[in-house]
């Protein structure tokens, strides 16, 4: 033995005692050994063939690049392992581009959920083959055999009411079998070419969402959808994830910076959002800019995940974000505008907002008439004085002329400010009117050209009126009037103000001589929207209000402009979501934070960010073949089609402005959609009630015959005669129904549909939970026919492709096995960063599952085929409304209503009706046009934003890359027939991943605006990022006009900081960021100007219980289903790994004294229930949640634990069994600058937060 | 009868002990487990499994003792008759106690502890019933004994020599017919336990790693010479993957 070193007089340390020491001496005595010198280690040769197994368990093969497509904005890169064709593991990809010095970097990005990813490719929960509803099936194979025609066959099933309805009715409840691909694939084409046959394209709907998260599978199901005729619905707007406020205010769809550049924040705010949870990758920025020096502020109404990293929280009740948004906007105008004037704030908003543009005052009396009444009115300057004022339409150059001139129709879309030192009225550049309009070439910018607008009319030449303007502060929800004053000025006879004039009187701020009631300070509680107010609104005490405020501003000030909000589903997912983030983006943009690095809105819902949209987008909608698209806005489809509308308790009154002109008076949201369609605001599907093949030949008949001058002549007129009627009149007829739908990338009934329980229903026809019934007191429609009779089951046809079983494939009809994200080559890109990059196969599918993209090859070759003897080539008559980035958004002047129905003359196509198109579709050659470019991507370019990119050099290119496919319609045509080369011609037709595309493009809008932007993109032309590049790396992009930041020498990604700095107006009406909306939609809900709306109050509305303890049994709460830890949307949360790390199984967070007063300790069973159905779940009893609400989160499906309920002895639903749809009429406006339709830009929202539950504890003996 | 249960089940048992667990050795390495609780569930266990596996250690101290040594060789040392059952009855009853005892706690703790409940198999639930079956049929022998007093039955007369002469493959059906039937049940259930032993977590019994006490907690094994530890190389155009995918028909 070896003498032991440190020890003491050589007396061994006895740690363990002398027994052990007796003990190894007594092994020693035995065994020889080597060993430590303290003794406390042997070393031994040999005995190592148990490593073997760990050896062979942790080696691979090989390492491949993929990523998760799952919606989470993460877009992280992962390292794939393989062994003998078995996928292993995976481990985070660590090569992302540096963001510079001293700076944290991006790797590695990943969270627990993506390291579960691989345990879905051998999982008992995957899809090994293509499975058929057995009954369908039966019945398929015996017509088919009789029949011999698999058409025919499938007409004969769903012509029949007894045998559709069999196989409707066994919809989730099993029994799905086995078939072949083939012939699953016959019965899905034989399906969509009867539909277009019987019905029309228009009756083929297809919903996939969120490109970004894997480009290729998006792209070509969409392409066959559209090269058919068939309708795709939105998800961005359907999601609720689309703030409608970015489009009101900043006329763009979303762009918000990348996480990276949170760390050039200095103050930093997360409302809303719980970054940690859900950007869980990126929430390091966050946590490390602390460091920096910069105050962390959180709002959130439970103590949540990201108030553990904050420095200060701000405990707003669940719903009244608006309230401390709208207090604090008070703070600052009142002590950075009032009372001290900030230049740094005052010149931002002169020359980037509306606040000095001049908006008419209008008579408040509604008996003195609405817009023709007041023209009168601005002619008789006697009459001022006579009563208070409510604010108007903005004044427009239109205004300006001289009566009896005719004006050139581009000037009602020039809004006019007042030069500060002159006086003078101005019509500075960058307004609607100078962005289509030959005269407006080289003006569309911001540059004032010297003019220092007034930003308030106060002065001598003034006048003080009263203004009224709307509140709405009862919780309850119904408005009230405040009095106050602005001052005003008579401009060509027109009586008007500033919008920052109506901003303070809006916020409540005084100024001397200002006629009205106003608050008396901060600390008057009574009146909004002072500090003292919002606390007994939020429970945020007044004091902390105020002190953020300053904070904030001052931040911005000193900073210029590095004060950001991180905002997210938490406030942007209620029903007045878009007035919440109004209130909160103006905190941003009146300190001039919009368009900087550090600062800005940071709004992250949803991976919207497909960075090369330009090639994703067109070749999507297969513009290069034929346009226009179908695109639908999915909140009223499903609103309509799954009979939501029905059990609809509001109309569009219970939501008005006492101040309302009655542009809504007595509408049911079923008659907003239907008006919103006929004007051609937004789109609806099908079109009409006739098909659209058989409409196009009516036209063409019509056309030939003289009668008209061209087809959209002819719809025009049908439909004003009644000869022709829209779908939407009746959408409940048998030939109004979508007849397919076909699903992919998404689990639309384990996810995202609200009002899951009218789905099952409604649409499809099987058993249900609606627990409420269609009460005759409920408002009902003047303008969409009621049935007294719903019709259910309106789908003949779900299919759906998925890698893993969910609460959709239980319900399809037809279920293919798709390939997961490690068994398919794609893209993806993502908001939280600028780079692209690749997903690989790590293994073949494996079983008989293949990639979305072979599978709708497959189908369209079998659609063609069939389509030979039953189709042919047939016209189309397509209708789309007025869209945005399009001159058809400056179809109606002034936001007003102009409804041709009911006005005795016709409308006319693309200015008070939808845009009439006739589409030639060859139906048998769908699939020669889906693997090629088509000839219109020469001829006419791609256009994003109004950008178009001509492209005969990139096809050339393409085709000589990706070779030219032979003979049929795609003869010669560059071949886009694999994946990859998809996946090559998204990146060759973009300007962020090709740079000669972004040089073109900005040299194009140069001509528009007259400012220099080729230089954001100069010396990148010769940068092609290529598929085979971004399967090495994630690949940075381009800076491209296609986006309004710049990542320009390596700058990390700000949304607008090209408008900022480059004066490249906004697509709005002013071309500045919008305070002020004066639509007569949006004035009659009372939301010209920022403003606090509570939640919906489902007592009145709904007749749902108040909220709170009823004293006995249940307890009624609001119901909100945020996003859980273990899960991301459904997926991961049936993930064995993911079940184990969470509780598993539907849970319901409450508080302590919520649980207490229904006696309900942690982990008992409760019930969630309301008119729309119930959800079974176990109680969460935990501190974390504030009384009155509970947590259901998002997307915990039927497929895990999911016990049969005691209210209906059924099965308990997912989360949504408890939700509805709730449409707000301001999200239907269109045909007005940027309130105009694009698909995902604009739409309703599908909301889902203000919805209440009642809870009760149930029987803890559940059954499944 | 007494032939088939004295002279042909004791063989076919050892038949199924070692074969079976060599058969298990070999087949099921990575489930030659306890299938260990103690995550679950440690407050009662601590107290529960010491109980147990201490009082089965000295039980079957007491088997060995009672079952191997003849009894001339304990009166050729001048142990008494009655000495050695005073002894055999007292140690083993408070050692046989202690096992039950333990046993009780630790099915207690298995039926009403969840988590330990769920990790339960069909095959520990069968395991349970006949190992404390086992155990409560050698205290009713015990038990019949004490009661007995001097009376009692003289187990090293009958069942010992039996139990020897199986190993020397000239089984005294006799001996163990002429013992009375408190034995006879007991010697059932215990080979019914032995042949259930290899199929059942008892095998842990047989890895218990006793040498552990006798080294220091800390092993660094180096490689083999030969460079064992890496599996064997594969052929390169070896088959991977599944068959399925050619399966499928377009």
């Amino acid at each position: 033995m070896s003498e032991r070193a440190g020890s003491v007089g050589g007396t061994p340390p006895q740690i363990d005692g002398s027994a052990s020491a007796a003990l190894l001496k007594a092994g020693r005595f035995f065994t020889r050994w080597d060993e430590s010198d303290d003794g406390r280690a042997v070393f031994r040769e040999g005995g190592r063939a148990g490593d073997v197994f760990y050896r062979d368990r942790w080696s691979h093969d090989k390492v491949v690049r993929s990523t998760h497509g799952v919606n989470c904005t993460g877009s992280c890169s992962w390292k794939v392992y393989v062994k003998d064709g078995i996928i292993t593991w995976e481990t985070q990809q660590t090569d992302y581009p540096s963001v510079g010095p001293d700076r944290p970097e991006y790797e590695p990005r990943g969270c627990p959920r993506g390291a579960a990813f691989s345990w879905y490719t051998y999982s008992p929960t995957r899809v090994r083959y293509p499975y058929v509803r057995g009954v369908l099936l039966e019945m398929y194979r015996e017509a088919k055999a009789r029949l011999g025609d698999p058409v025919l066959a499938w007409a004969e099933i769903t012509g029949d009411p007894e045998k559709r309805r069999r196989y409707q009715r066994a919809r989730g409840k099993g029994g799905l079998v086995r078939a072949s691909w083939g012939e699953a694939v016959e019965i899905a084409a034989a399906a969509h070419v009867h539909t277009i046959k019987t019905y029309g394209p228009d009756r083929c709907a297809g919903f996939s969402p969120i490109p970004a998260m894997s480009m290729v599978s998006h792209c070509v199901g969409t392409r066959f959808i559209q090269l058919i005729g068939g309708v795709m619905t939105s998800f961005y707007d359907w999601y609720a994830d689309l703030p409608v406020a970015s489009p009101q205010v900043f006329g763009d769809q979303t762009d918000v910076p990348e996480s990276g550049d949170w760390w050039d924040a200095t103050y930093l705010m997360m409302w809303g959002s719980n970054v940690p949870v859900t950007r869980t990758p990126d929430a390091h920025w966050m946590a490390e800019v602390r460091y920096r020096g910069t105050k962390v502020v959180t709002v959130s109404p439970d103590y949540a995940d990201n108030t553990k990293f904050a420095d200060e929280w701000m405990p707003a009740q669940a719903g009244t974000d608006a309230a401390l948004a709208m207090a604090m906007g008070h703070v600052i105008l009142t002590e950075n505008f009032v009372r001290r004037d900030t230049p740094f704030f005052s010149d931002y908003v002169r020359t980037y907002t509306d606040l000095p543009f001049l908006v008419r005052l209008e008579p408040a009396d509604p008996s003195q008439g609405s817009s023709s009444a007041t023209e009168a009115y601005a002619a008789e300057p006697g009459s001022e004085g006579s009563g208070p004022v409510v604010p108007g339409k903005f004044l427009t150059a239109a205004d300006l002329v001289d009566n009896g001139e005719r004006p050139p129709s581009e000037e009602a879309w020039k809004t006019v400010l007042l030069d500060e030192a002159t006086g003078e009225p101005v019509v500075p550049n960058g307004s609607m009117g100078f962005r289509y309009a030959e005269s407006g070439k080289g003006r569309w910018n911001l540059d004032l050209e010297g003019v220092t607008p007034a930003l308030t009319l106060e002065g001598e030449a003034s006048e003080a009126v009263e203004v009224l303007l709307p509140a709405f502060v009862e919780p309850d929800g119904t408005g009230s009037v405040l009095r106050r004053g602005v001052p005003a000025r008579r401009v060509h006879g027109h009586l008007v103000t500033t919008v920052y004039d109506l901003m303070l009187a809006q916020y409540g701020v005084a100024r001397d001589g200002l006629p009205g009631e106003w608050p008396s300070g901060y600390d008057d509680v009574s009146t909004p929207y002072t500090p003292a107010w919002q606390a007994e609104v939020t429970g945020v005490p007044a004091e902390q209000c105020i002190r953020i405020a300053r904070e904030f501003a001052s931040n911005s000030e000193e900073s210029e402009g590095r004060s950001m909000i991180i905002l997210g589903a938490g406030v942007c997912q209620w029903f007045h979501g878009d007035a919440t983030y109004r209130a909160i983006l103006s905190l941003l943009i009146m300190t001039g934070c919009m368009g900087r690095n550090g600062g800005g809105w940071a709004h992250y819902v949803g991976q919207e960010k497909c960075r090369p949209i330009t090639g994703w987008i067109s070749l999507a909608n297969a513009l290069d073949w034929s346009r226009p698209p179908r695109t639908m806005t999915g909140t009223s489809y499903w609103y309509m089609h799954t009979g939501q509308w029905r059990t609809d308790g509001y109309s569009a009154d219970s939501l008005a402005s006492p101040l309302a002109r009655g542009h809504l008076a007595g509408k049911h949201t079923a008659d907003t959609i239907a008006q919103s369609a006929r004007l051609g605001w937004m789109p609806f599907y099908p079109q009409f009630g006739t098909n659209p093949l058989q409409v196009a030949e009516d036209a063409a008949a019509a056309v030939a015959e003289g009668n008209v001058p061209n087809p959209a002549a002819y719809v025009a007129q049908a439909l004003h005669e009644g000869t022709l009627t829209t779908a939407i009149e009746d959408v409940d007829a048998p030939e109004n129904w979508p007849r397919t739908l076909v699903l992919w990338r998404s689990n639309l009934m384990g996810s995202s549909a609200k009002g899951n329980e009218y789905f099952l229903k409604y649409l499809l026809g099987t058993h249900s939970n609606v627990m409420g019934s269609e009460s005759p007191d409920a408002p009902r429609p003047s303008e969409v026919r009621w049935h007294d009779d719903a019709p259910e089951g309106k789908l003949d046809l779900l299919m759906s492709a998925d890698f893993r079983m969910t609460s959709t494939t239980l319900l399809s009809d037809i279920v293919f096995p798709a390939a997961t994200w490690y068994e398919k080559h794609d893209l993806s890109s993502t908001d939280m960063h600028p780079f692209v990059h690749a997903f690989t196969p790590a293994i073949d599918p494996p079983w008989e599952a293949k990639s979305d993209f072979e599978m709708f090859h497959l189908l369209a070759q079998r659609f063609s085929a069939m389509a030979t003897t039953h189709l042919g080539v047939r016209k189309d008559l397509v209708s789309v409304p007025l869209m945005h980035d399009t001159p058809g958004e400056v179809a109606q002047p002034g936001g007003r209503v102009f409804d041709w129905r009911g006005s005795g003359l016709p409308g006319t196509p693309g200015v008070t009706m939808p845009v009439f198109t006739v589409v030639e579709r060859d139906y048998t050659a769908i699939a020669d046009k889906l693997a090629t470019v088509g000839p219109l991507a020469d001829t006419l370019g791609f256009t994003v934003k109004n950008v178009t990119y001509r492209l005969e050099e990139e096809t050339a290119r393409l085709a000589a890359k990706n070779g030219v496919m032979l003979g049929g319609a795609g003869d010669g045509r560059p071949a886009i027939d694999t994946d990859e080369k998809l996946a090559e011609a998204i990146l060759s037709f973009s300007g962020t991943t090709n740079g000669h595309l972004a040089v073109q493009g900005f040299h194009t809008l140069e001509e528009r605006v007259g400012k220099k932007l080729a230089d954001l993109a100069e010396g990148a032309e010769e940068k092609r990022i290529t598929f085979a590049d971004t399967q090495v790396a994630p690949v940075p992009v381009i800076t491209s006009p296609e986006w309004s930041g710049s990542e320009t020498g390596g700058r990390r990604y700000a949304p607008f900081t090209v408008n900022i700095e480059r004066l490249k107006p906004f697509h709005t009406l002013t071309g500045r960021m919008h305070f002020y909306l004066d639509h007569d939609w949006v004035q009659d809900l009372g939301e010209a100007l920022p403003i606090f709306r509570p939640p919906l109050d489902m007592h009145r509305l709904f007749g749902e219980p108040r909220l709170g303890p009823d004293g006995a049994k249940q307890v009624t709460v609001r119901y909100l289903t945020p996003h859980s830890k273990w899960s991301i949307h459904s997926e991961y949360q049936d993930n064995l790994l993911m079940l184990s790390l969470s509780r598993g199984g539907p849970t319901v967070w409450m508080s302590p004294g919520d649980a207490a007063s229904i006696d309900v300790h942690d982990n008992d069973w409760v019930e969630c229930l309301n008119a729309n159905g119930v959800l079974v779940g176990r109680a969460i009893v935990s501190h974390r949640m504030p009384d009155g609400v509970v947590y259901v989160h998002h997307a915990q499906e039927r497929t895990i634990d999911v016990p049969k309920s005691e209210a209906t002895g059924r099965r308990g639903g997912i989360h949504n069994s408890v939700t509805r749809l709730l449409v707000k009429p301001t999200h239907l406006v269109g045909g007005y600058a940027q309130l105009s339709y694009t698909f995902n830009y604009l739409g309703p929202t599908g909301n889902q937060r203000d919805m209440v539950s009642t809870v009760r504890k149930r029987s803890q003996e559940v059954t499944y | 009868m007494s032939t088939f249960l004295w002279g042909v089940l004791p063989y076919l048992t050892l038949a199924t002990l070692i074969g079976g667990t060599i058969w298990r050795y070999r087949y099921d390495k990575f489930g030659w487990t306890t299938r260990s609780s103690q995550l679950y569930e440690s407050r009662l266990l601590r107290i529960g499994s010491p109980l147990f596996h201490f009082g089965i250690l000295v039980v079957l101290i007491g088997h060995i003792g009672g079952l191997v040594v003849p009894e001339s060789w304990t009166e050729a040392l001048g142990v008494s008759e009655g000495l050695y059952h005073f002894n055999a009855l007292l140690f083993g009853g408070i050692a046989g106690v202690c096992t039950l005892v333990g046993i009780l706690i630790l099915v207690y703790r298995r039926r009403t502890t969840g988590p330990v409940f769920m990790a339960t198999t069909k095959n520990d639930k069968l395991m349970y019933v006949v190992l404390v079956a086992a155990i409560v049929l050698g205290l009713w022998t015990t038990l019949v004994s004490v009661g007995a007093g001097s009376e009692a039955h003289n187990y090293r007369e009958t069942v010992s020599p039996w139990f020897r002469s199986i190993f020397l493959f000239r089984p005294d059906v006799d001996a163990m017919a002429a013992a009375p039937l408190q034995f006879h049940v007991h010697a059932i259930v215990g080979m019914l336990l032995f042949a259930l032993w290899p199929f059942s977590r008892l095998v842990h019994a047989f890895t218990a790693p006793l040498h552990y006490l006798f080294r220091p907690y800390i092993v660094y094994r180096s490689r083999d010479r030969d460079a064992s530890g890496s599996r064997p190389a594969r052929s390169g155009w070896s088959a991977v993957g599944t068959t399925d995918r050619d399966r499928s028909s377009r």
